[in-house]
């Protein structure tokens, strides 16, 4: 009886410090550091790619990086705010291809990779962008992928 | 006749011819119009039957790299390696816009040990999948899982060198109680990458009368007709290129000159490239003509395949 109870007081200590301690996928990954250097090796990925880095021709990356800084830390539930554009919006016009969305989804394991994420933490922030997708690629692409716009033009 | 050494040579000798024709085509693959635009792991494998799956089933995915704008092909060479048996299965699927897959494949069945040790079978198979509703990778923010369904016509090529074990005159599986020597199985899949936990999980259900997958013929003396039965798999990734787990196939039994038992298998697999897919399994096959042969032990070993594509 005294086993059980104290089995009890161990299992309920374990739970209880297990819930307590349930960080956000952001503190998790590792925090700002980590989002900024995920975010750092994930284009520089990008533009090492063949396959999408023409879309990227004409893309601010300062701005770009610290985009996807945000989006992933807002996503992860850290503490901050995504300023750029809906998904669907920024991609209307680029006719992306689901071969193309693959490619970037690779470049961003590879980013993860780079900085040491575990893999099943990888999959844990794929998970919120991998429906994106209905809102990135076109059904049926009414021309071929392009790169996206000069800004401001 | 052949024997089961020398179809291994033949096998390990086709592994590198296909590879290298791999390899051109590959060379020519913007030519021909073939993307590779989809992930390592989703869509390498072919399963015992020459259908895009894992190794005893096949799964809801489409065969070959070719995203849903695309299309893309493998080739397999599979050795399963029994107590009593050893079974070499090759061919080629195609798959065209992430939506339908057309595969080929050969069974070369040979009894290695035991009273019958000397006999084989073969039977070929063709095989239609069409991907019905849902992307299960995407898709991760839904419960539905990706189904698609499927249909493998299997003609049983008949039984060799019966002569050399004392049973001259025994050329078919229907002499042994099955009512045909070919059959068409239909199965539905349901695949679900649970992307968060690192899982993919399957359901299948197969309306089939094939006696130990068609090498035995179609129906027989104890049930003539169809019946459905369950089949699943369970994977963990690993990692983006290599992912284990288990598979279960239900499979009927319809002969009484055999009491036919479930299979599974417990696998690896791994991607290194998108061109070359292993997968190395420990399986089950259950008995496999014990009231002939009288050995009834569950036929275990080795599945190992090897496939290469794009």
């Amino acid at each position: 009886m005294k086993h059980i109870r104290l089995m009890t007081r161990i299992a309920c200590g374990l739970l209880f410090t297990s819930l307590a301690q349930a960080d956000t996928l952001y503190d998790q990954m590792g925090g700002e550091a980590k989002m900024r250097a995920i975010s750092e090796e994930f284009t520089n990925a990008i533009l090492a790619d063949p396959r999408i880095n023409f879309t990227f021709a004409n893309t601010d990356l300062a701005k770009f990086k610290q985009l996807i800084f945000e989006q992933f830390c807002n996503l992860t539930g850290g503490p901050c705010k995504y300023t750029g554009r809906t998904m669907k919006e920024s991609h209307d016009k680029l006719n992306v291809t689901n071969a193309q969305f693959n490619a970037l989804a690779e470049d961003l394991y590879i980013a993860f990779e780079r900085v040491h994420v575990p893999y099943h933490l990888q999959n844990k922030l794929m998970v919120l962008l991998a429906p994106m997708q209905k809102d990135i690629v076109k059904k049926h692409p009414a021309g071929p992928p392009q790169a996206a716009p000069k800004p401001g033009s | 006749m052949t024997n089961p050494p020398w179809r291994l040579i033949r096998a390990a000798l086709i592994c590198p011819l296909l590879l290298s024709a791999t390899q051109q085509a590959l060379a020519q693959t913007e030519f021909i119009g073939a993307d590779q635009g989809k992930l390592h792991l989703t869509a390498g494998f072919n399963d015992v039957d020459g259908a895009g799956g894992a190794g005893l089933v096949p799964l809801a995915f489409i065969t070959g790299y070719g995203s849903s704008d695309s299309w893309g092909a493998n080739a397999h060479v599979t050795t399963v390696n029994l107590n009593d048996f050893q079974l070499t299965a090759y061919g080629v699927a195609v798959g065209a816009l992430d939506r339908f897959e057309l595969s080929f494949a050969r069974h070369e069945l040979d009894v290695v040990h035991g009273p019958l040790d000397g006999l084989g079978v073969d039977q070929d198979i063709i095989g239609l999948k069409i991907k019905l509703v849902g992307n299960t990778l995407y898709q991760q923010d839904s419960w539905l899982p990706q189904l698609a369904i499927g249909a493998q016509y299997k003609k049983n090529k008949g039984i060799k060198d019966a002569g050399s074990v004392g049973l001259a005159g025994l050329t078919s599986p229907v002499q042994l109680g099955a009512k045909d020597d070919s059959g068409t199985d239909v199965y539905l899949s349901a695949t679900k990458i649970f992307l968060g936990q690192s899982f993919v999980v399957d359901v299948n259900l197969r309306y089939t009368k094939a006696n130990q997958l068609g090498l035995l013929g179609f129906g027989g003396d104890k049930d003539d007709g169809y019946s459905l039965k369950p089949e699943a798999a369970v994977a963990y990734l690993f990692t983006r290129k290599f992912a284990g787990g288990f598979e279960f196939r239900a499979k009927p039994e319809n002969l009484g000159a055999d009491t036919e038992d479930n299979a599974w298998d417990a696998f690896v697999a791994w991607t290194p490239t998108r061109n070359i897919s292993l997968v190395a399994a420990y399986v089950n096959l259950g008995s496999i003509l014990g009231p002939v042969t009288g050995r009834t032990d569950d036929q275990k070993g080795t599945y190992l395949s090897f496939q290469v594509g794009f």
